[in-house]
């Protein structure tokens, strides 16, 4: 079975075709790297029986017999969605996620609930009330986050495809600390109904993969209009690995965002690995162009504001009544909700749902909230400028290697600003794609992400896809 | 930039339900003072915006009830009894 061994969906199907493989070996073989590394690398807070996973699934369709994990704040009908939290982990989601009966109809198999930062709250998984996740890359340092734990799985080898969530860039950057494909769609191409919300007028689910054919194949099943879900935009089902020529588009310009990689916030390493693959698309004949988005730099401070704002309220439903967590020993029903909320949520929770009130009290939510909706409005219309220019846009993903555990400790702002290059994306509400294209001088992988108009999802992953025919960072593997 | 006081930070825990720790406060309110510091500077490009807001428009759909198992939404309550959620005594 070594044919499996960090094998694509494109590969893993090809087997099953040409019958070398059965669904079930394939099965097997992910349960079993599972058992044998998940140890070390804490991907997954739980694997699901093999019968079960096969039941669930309808063993048939575009993705027939493709094992793949769930970040844990998307409902599967009979599985805990614990959000990594204290509140939830005992609840039991009742229904299934528009996206999770899509996977399920088109055959996937979905074997587990993936670890994450609390309530998808942070940049490096160590939020989760259960568990911090490994960088298979570097077991002494970070997936990222908050979906750290499907990044984790499918960089280990563990699953070829996962589904993440990105509200301001938690699918992006653990995709490029992990050497991963990971694609933030466009706002309301992915249905939403049964994602546990954060912030919901940013909040995308988001699929991690080794190459831009598995996004591509994986969104084709996932992307679509949903009557559930009212923010769902009119998009008809598709196959978007159709477009997949391996060429760049003809006269194809990509704007680099100049500010961005000039930005302190960001590392030299990081600068140099993306400059090349510039580079290495200039050789390719494709168009470069250097921009600027100004507005760029007040993006991670918006994103506080709004994110914040939208959690403190979306949070509040968690009271210890309905569902989830209550506190024991309590006197009244003041107490309830307190002693059940404080003692519920871990501390970044906790912060940001008080930020969020803060910004929207009364006396403050002009200088803050008013404000940072404002300055949202200005960012979407600085990008929508700049397509009216270029095609797409590059800029790093990520400010840094994947770094250490507890490196950000005594400086949570620090680890906030993680977002810096990613949350105008979701500001925005348009498409982003991270993609690897090299590594550190310590071996640690990095990313480059495409961002491209309002469903321009087929146009990031031709763009992408031809990139990864002319390198092989994607097909580099941690020693697993 | 305000300074966020202890009271402050405990007026905002109550109306988010929550309770600060003794012997967390002085750390919770300096990252509130950090974070909320940073996030002021939207101020700074802001003041001199004016960008109409975008219309959305509202999807609808029929207002249909899917019959459901209270049971299934009951069985997730911390606390039950007949077919309503049991709280402590308001009163």
């Amino acid at each position: 079975m070594n044919s499996l061994k960090f094998a694509t969906i494109q590969e893993i199907q090809s087997l099953i075709d040409t019958k070398q493989v059965t669904q079930e070996q394939v099965l097997d073989f992910s349960l079993d790297r599972f058992a044998q590394i998940d140890p070390s690398i804490k991907s997954a807070l739980q694997v699901f029986d093999k019968q079960s996973i096969l039941e669930k699934s309808s063993g048939k369709g575009m993705l027939a017999g493709i094992p793949g994990i769930i970040k844990d704040n998307i409902n599967q009908e009979g599985r805990i969605a614990s959000c990594a939290s204290k509140v939830l982990e005992n609840y039991t989601a009742t229904y299934d996620a528009t996206v999770i009966t899509r996977l399920k109809e088109q055959g996937a198999l979905l074997v587990g609930r993936a670890n994450m930062d609390e309530f998808a709250m942070g940049s490096s998984t160590e939020t989760s009330a259960f568990c911090k996740t490994a960088n298979p890359w570097d077991t002494s340092r970070v997936p990222g986050g908050s979906s750290g734990g499907s990044a984790a799985a499918v960089a280990a080898g563990l699953v070829p495809w996962a589904l993440g969530s990105d509200t301001g860039g938690s699918v992006r950057q653990p995709a490029g600390f992990c050497n991963l494909v990971g694609l933030k769609p466009t706002y309301g191409s992915v249905s939403r109904y049964g994602l546990i919300a954060y912030a919901s007028s940013l909040d995308q689910i988001g699929v991690f993969s080794k190459t831009v054919y598995d996004s591509a194949l994986v969104y084709s099943v996932i992307a679509g209009r949903d009557e559930k879900d009212s923010s769902t935009l009119d998009l008809e089902p598709r196959d978007y690995t159709k477009d997949l020529t391996g060429k760049f588009p003809e006269g194809l310009t990509i704007g680099i965002v100049e500010n961005a990689m000039n930005a302190t916030e960001l590392d030299p390493q990081v600068k140099t690995v993306v400059d090349q693959a510039i580079a290495d698309l200039q050789s390719a004949g494709v168009k470069i162009k250097r921009i600027q988005l100004p507005a760029l730099d007040y993006a991670a401070a918006t994103y506080f504001i709004v994110s914040r704002a939208e959690a403190a309220s979306n949070l509040a439903r968690f009271d210890g009544v309905r569902y989830g967590y209550r506190s024991p020993d309590i006197a009244n029903l003041e107490e309830m909700y307190t002693k059940t909320r404080h003692d519920g949520f871990g501390r970044e929770v906790r912060v940001r749902m008080m930020v969020g009130n803060y910004v929207l009290s009364s006396g403050h939510s002009g200088k803050y909230y008013n404000n940072a909706k404002n300055v949202q409005r200005l960012i979407r219309n600085e990008f929508n400028e700049a397509f009216a220019d270029v095609d797409l846009l590059m800029m790093p993903t990520q400010a840094c290697p994947a770094f250490k555990f507890g490196a950000y400790d005594d400086n949570k702002l620090q680890m906030d600003l993680q977002d810096y290059f990613t949350a105008a994306v979701n500001l925005a509400g348009v498409p982003g794609i991270s993609i690897p294209c090299g590594f550190s001088q310590d071996g640690m992988p990095i990313g480059f992400q495409l961002i491209g108009p309002h469903l321009s999802e087929s146009r990031l992953f031709q763009v992408g896809h031809a990139y990864q025919q002319m390198t092989d960072w994607h097909t580099k593997n941690p020693n697993l | 930039m305000d300074k966020i006081t202890k009271d402050e930070a405990l007026k905002i825990a109550s109306f988010t339900k929550l309770t600060i720790a003794a012997d967390e406060i002085d750390s919770i309110v300096a990252q509130l003072q950090d974070v909320l510091a940073y996030a002021a500077r939207v101020e700074d490009i802001a003041k001199d915006l004016d960008i109409p807001t975008t219309k959305n428009i509202n999807r609808q759909r029929p207002d249909i009830i899917v019959p459901f198992d209270s049971k299934k939404i009951l069985d997730q309550a911390p606390d039950a009894q007949d077919n309503y959620f049991v709280v402590p005594k308001i009163l």
